[in-house]
């Protein structure tokens, strides 16, 4: 519906041919309604750990946000998610691919959980790397508060009946370590090698006239990894491989390549481990920022799966200032391009310049919401501790 | 100095709860401008436009930046031969229609039997003059085919001649051309001289031996403007529509399959011969401007002015605005200026920057006019059209000393305006790429001194520059007095409290943008209708528009009750910033346009404060804080402006007739795809409305 009340663009896309347009369109409200689902297992598990820890109080119970309609909304009324479904570009279909192998861990449908890793990872191959968050997710269980909290509660003697699923498998098992359920990542492991097997006996099958696998494999993923096209778009590395010169060219991919996966995951992964989804997020959005072809269809996904956890980021710092510079480089990234492209006055460094601002504000954005969610955490700390002291206090008392 | 110490808190808290870390220098001059915003915004609006009113003073000297162009090197190969061709043509044309009064296709056929008597390949198109429609996706999107309609009349068409003289060295690649707009059924005696002197350059150019880019030259049928035909036929020239035109049937005359090609245009030469000259010398001025502010490049000016100026002995002006040259307090600056340069040469002779107050008040004067082209987006001549398909175009209008009849005079005339163009065309001939040395974006004040983007983005910057201060300042102060109020339901939310606020902004701006579709739906509304009429229309809809969009969301209206009102210096936060966001984006697309738009947007929105605590408080300061937002905002709103800037009050011209002479005004900007247009509905109006909420907000 959001997508038909956008009058100019959609008659564009009329004009265009609606035939691939359905399907775009279906896609993007299937992964509205995928996304809600997971906004409403968020909001309950996010309800559970904060009650046992005492700082949620029945009166505030109201001020939780339902952040599963908000994401879902984010979602449709994006300009980024319109753009991409009237621009025609498969980043919706790639961005369901990931929403559901999300869906599928979070609602704990291994199969399902596999299947959308792995048509994602076929479709481009920057989600392969959230293979880890969907790990940590089918192993852990849905985003909480780190463990220790709910140690140093429960030595406080403040565990009260709790009723969610993770307290109750601490309970079991009263160590510092955080309980990891081992089969279902088996279970995972196991419908991965499945799925991908099938794509891949699929794919050599249909292309067997076409050079097969090996072929595909050179014009897809090597096609990704080494940044062949050079046309200019809103990421930054086309600038890098046009002006680099042609003997430092594989170094510098290397260095590239390797950068977007050991900055993000090792370092996110240690700081979020018990919030995989966040981790999911933050993943996204540092691949959206890095990747060789990236789109606005990218940035509507990270900022939809960022809308999952208004509740934890209500103390995000400088929002307005990021949103405005959201707002002011997606805005002036046209202008550059008809700038330089047709007008022919200005040239490639004005787009690549915008290009430079709009990865900044993305990083500050990954940034301040990942501080954000590590006070986040550090606050319910404080407040727990200062809750088993009073307690204590009343006690001794 | 209580503020800083505020500011500086506001620092500690953000850096994570550890007082003892001192903030950067970068971050502490941020918090200091911020603190101080009031002051800082006063100072830099001022310097912003006393570095405006500077400009004329910092102009350079142009320079011929591209060495291959080398003007003048060569000797001038025109004989008395080729100017006698030309003079043979005007006369002949002057017979022909002397005896066939009335007859323009034959006209037409004559001048195009002396292009292939010269040599070149002779082509005929037919275009239609139609008008150019509002179309809300056309902006920006570049030159389009225009589409033809259905029933075309074969009454009302226009035929242009073009022919192409092939170089001897060349591949037929690139090519220069030369425009003559003539009127083929009642062109004057004046037009006549321009073909003479292209035709005299032709001729000469159909056998010379340097050419390596094909010379093409345009006669276009200027019966229905100049503009018009030279777009027809470079459309033609760039995409051609394949669909059979029902123009081809109109005559018997075949144009179809002959269109001629000459690979793309490194130049185009416009030449018109206009008037008589005042000077004791012929006249020649340069049109430069295109549509939305576009110029070409500076070394096509150059050369032009160069070899004008130092071969051939013309007196080059640009366009200036007569009026400012007798203004008083423009040459009460220009005095000011010339003492404070001759005091700074005293006392170091380095120091030369001073002018004097005739050259500043010419400068100035040229200045505005060059301002006020750019910033109506509408391209000052055929050269425009050009400018679209990325060719470096420039308009000639020469206007000679003499009366046109005057047969001694004329072989002369040709003869200089014929080498002056012959001279250009070698320069642009010795390029081997496209220009692209010297600069795109510039202002002339003068034939030979432009001022660069590097200068005059200064001027423009110091006016925006205390927006994001005062947004940020606002942004903390409204931040600090909604914690204060504790029992605000969105207390979880300490750094969302902006979203009420952005929602307004967004709402007023989504209204602006419906309000600058609106014309072509009120186009689209059957029968003829007057101006007056259709901005009668545009006014109701668009204010009944405003009232369903008040009443639907009481958050956004400046009548709501306080309950459900934003914070005012949050919302001014909010509205600074998009105006801020706005300005910007339009200084790129189009800096004059911003540039006069900072004028009037900045200070409104920063003057903007309710009027209820003013009248409650009944302090001066306050009072007439107050009456300065009514009255920058009565300026501000873009019917009044432009009432203003016409000077339509004083004749008593209030009413209805305004409006329709708004429409028109409007109506060709948006017909010149004029991004100034875009600007007024969707930057200025919105931020308008928002500082009339602000003004009017209960708090």
């Amino acid at each position: 519906m959001a997508l038909h009340c956008y009058s100019p663009f959609s008659v564009l896309s009329q004009f265009r041919g609606s035939k691939g347009n359905r399907v775009i369109i279906c896609a993007d409200l299937l992964s509205a309604l995928l996304l809600r689902a997971i906004g409403q297992k968020l909001q309950k598990s996010y309800r559970m750990n904060l009650r046992p820890l005492g700082v949620l109080r029945s009166s505030q119970d109201r001020g939780i946000l339902p952040c599963g309609d908000i994401a879902a909304l984010v979602y449709l009324w994006n300009p980024f998610t319109i753009l991409s479904c009237v621009g025609l570009s498969t980043s919706p279909i790639e961005n369901l691919a990931v929403i559901v192998s999300l869906y599928g861990a979070v609602t704990r449908r291994v199969p399902l959980a596999a299947f959308g890793l792995i048509m994602a990872t076929h479709l481009s191959l920057y989600s392969a790397p959230l293979v880890f968050p969907l790990i940590f997710l089918l192993g852990y269980g849905l985003d909480a508060p780190p463990i220790k909290k709910f140690l140093q509660t429960r030595h406080g003697g403040v565990e009260t009946g709790s009723t969610s699923d993770v307290s109750k498998q601490e309970k079991l098992t009263p160590t510092t370590q955080l309980p990891f359920s081992w089969r279902t990542v088996l279970h995972f492991v196991f419908w991965v090698l499945v799925w991908s097997s099938y794509v891949l006996v699929l794919c050599s099958l249909s292309l067997k006239q076409y050079g097969g696998l090996e072929e595909m494999f050179k014009r897809t993923y090597g096609f990704i990894l080494r940044i062949e096209d050079l046309s200019p778009n809103i990421g930054v590395f086309w600038y890098f491989f046009a002006e680099a010169f042609e003997f430092s060219r594989n170094y510098l991919l290397i260095i590239f390549n390797l950068y977007i996966l050991l900055t993000s995951i090792p370092s996110l992964m240690f700081r979020l481990k018990h919030r995989p989804c966040f981790l999911a997020f933050a993943y996204l959005a540092f691949t959206s920022i890095l990747k060789s072809y990236p789109s606005v269809g990218d940035a509507a996904l990270y900022l939809s799966l960022w809308a999952l956890f208004v509740n934890e980021l209500t103390d995000m710092e400088y929002s307005f200032f990021i949103f405005c510079g959201y707002i002011g480089f997606s805005l002036l990234s046209p202008v550059m391009h008809n700038f330089w492209i047709w007008r022919g006055t200005g040239n490639a460094n004005f787009y690549f310049g915008n290009a430079m601002g709009y990865a900044c504000f993305q990083f500050m954005f990954v940034e301040k919401s990942v501080n954000a969610m590590l006070n986040h955490d550090q606050a319910l700390k404080k407040a727990t501790a200062e809750m088993t002291k009073n307690l204590a206090i009343t006690v001794i008392f | 100095m209580a503020a800083v110490n505020r500011d500086n808190e506001e620092e500690v808290k953000t850096d994570d709860g550890s007082p003892k870390i001192k903030p950067r220098p970068i971050v502490r001059l941020g918090i200091f401008l911020i603190a101080h915003s009031p002051v800082f915004s006063v100072v830099f609006s001022a310097a912003g436009v006393l570095a405006l009113l500077l400009l004329p003073l910092l102009a350079k000297n142009t320079y011929i930046s591209e060495n291959a162009l080398m003007p003048g090197s060569a000797r001038s190969m025109l004989s008395n031969r080729d100017v006698s061709d030309g003079s043979k043509l005007v006369k002949d044309i002057k017979n022909f229609r002397l005896n066939h009064e009335g007859q323009g296709v034959e006209v037409q056929k004559l001048i195009g039997k002396y292009m292939s008597d010269m040599g070149a390949e002779v082509s005929y198109q037919k275009f239609h003059p139609e008008g150019n429609q509002f179309h809300p996706l056309h902006f920006f999107s570049g030159p389009d085919s225009y589409t033809l309609l259905e029933n075309v009349s074969c009454a009302s068409y226009g035929v242009n001649v073009a022919g192409i003289i092939r170089a001897p060295r060349g591949d037929g690649k690139e090519s220069i051309v030369l425009v003559t707009p003539y009127d083929f059924i009642n062109g004057g005696d004046y037009e006549d001289l321009s073909l003479g002197i292209v035709s005299s350059l032709f001729s000469l150019l159909s056998r010379v031996t340097w050419l390596s880019k094909d010379i093409i030259w345009l006669v276009a049928d200027s019966r229905y403007g100049d503009y018009r035909p030279v777009a027809a036929w470079l459309t033609e020239y760039h995409s051609p529509s394949f669909k059979v035109s029902d123009l081809l049937k109109c005559d018997e005359q075949n144009t179809a399959d002959n269109f001629r090609r000459a690979g793309t245009m490194a130049a185009a030469l416009v030449l018109k011969v206009d008037g008589r000259s005042e000077k004791f010398e012929d006249t020649l001025s340069i049109y430069a401007e295109a549509s939305n502010g576009q110029m070409p490049n500076l070394d096509l000016i150059n050369v032009v002015n160069y070899l004008a100026v130092h071969r051939q002995g013309f007196y080059v002006k640009v366009e200036k605005v007569v009026s400012l040259l007798s203004s008083s307090w423009l040459k009460i600056f220009g005095e000011i200026f010339e003492a404070v340069g001759k005091l700074a040469h005293m006392l170091n002779p380095d120091w030369n920057f001073g002018i004097p107050a005739a050259d500043y008040l010419e400068g100035s004067a040229t200045l505005a006019s060059s301002l006020y082209s750019q910033a109506l987006g509408i391209p000052t001549g055929p050269h425009g059209a050009f400018r679209d398909y990325q060719v470096d175009a420039i308009t000639l209008k020469v206007s000679p000393r003499f009366p046109p009849d005057s047969k001694t005079r004329q072989h002369d005339f040709f003869l200089r305006g014929a080498r002056l163009l012959e001279g250009t065309i070698r320069s642009v001939n010795n390029l081997l790429e496209k220009f692209h040395q010297s600069f795109f974006l510039y202002m002339l004040t003068s034939p030979s001194k432009f001022i660069s983007v590097g200068v005059y983005m200064i001027a423009f910057a110091l006016l925006v520059a205390p927006l994001p201060m005062v947004a940020a300042s606002l942004y903390i102060d409204g931040c600090k007095s909604l914690t204060n109020s504790t029992d605000n339901p969105t207390e979880n939310f300490k750094s969302w409290k902006w979203l009420d606020a952005a929602k307004q902004v967004f709402t007023l701006h989504l209204f602006g943008f419906i309000v600058t579709l609106l014309p072509y739906f009120i186009c689209q509304v059957p029968g003829q209708h007057s101006p007056t009429n259709r901005s009668i229309m545009w006014g109701t809809t668009s204010s009944s528009l405003l009232l369903i969009t008040f009443v639907t969301m009481p958050g956004c209206s400046p009548f709501s009750s306080r309950l459900h009102g934003t914070n005012w210096a949050i919302l001014k936060s909010v509205t600074i910033s998009a105006a801020f966001i706005g300005l910007c984006l339009m200084s790129i697309i189009n800096f004059a346009t911003a540039e006069i738009g900072a004028l009037l947007l900045v200070p409104t929105c920063l003057m903007a404060q309710p009027i209820k605590p003013a009248l409650r408080s009944r302090r001066l300061k306050s009072l007439l804080g107050a009456f300065c937002s009514i009255v920058l905002l009565t300026i501000g709103f873009p019917v009044m402006f432009f009432a203003i800037s016409k000077g339509l009050l004083g004749e008593g011209l209030v009413g209805l007739s305004l409006g329709g002479e708004f429409w028109t005004w409007l109506e060709s900007l948006w017909a010149w795809k004029s991004a100034t247009y875009l600007y007024i509905g969707m930057v200025h109006l919105p931020c308008w409305l928002l500082c009339l909420c602000i003004l009017f907000h209960p708090s």
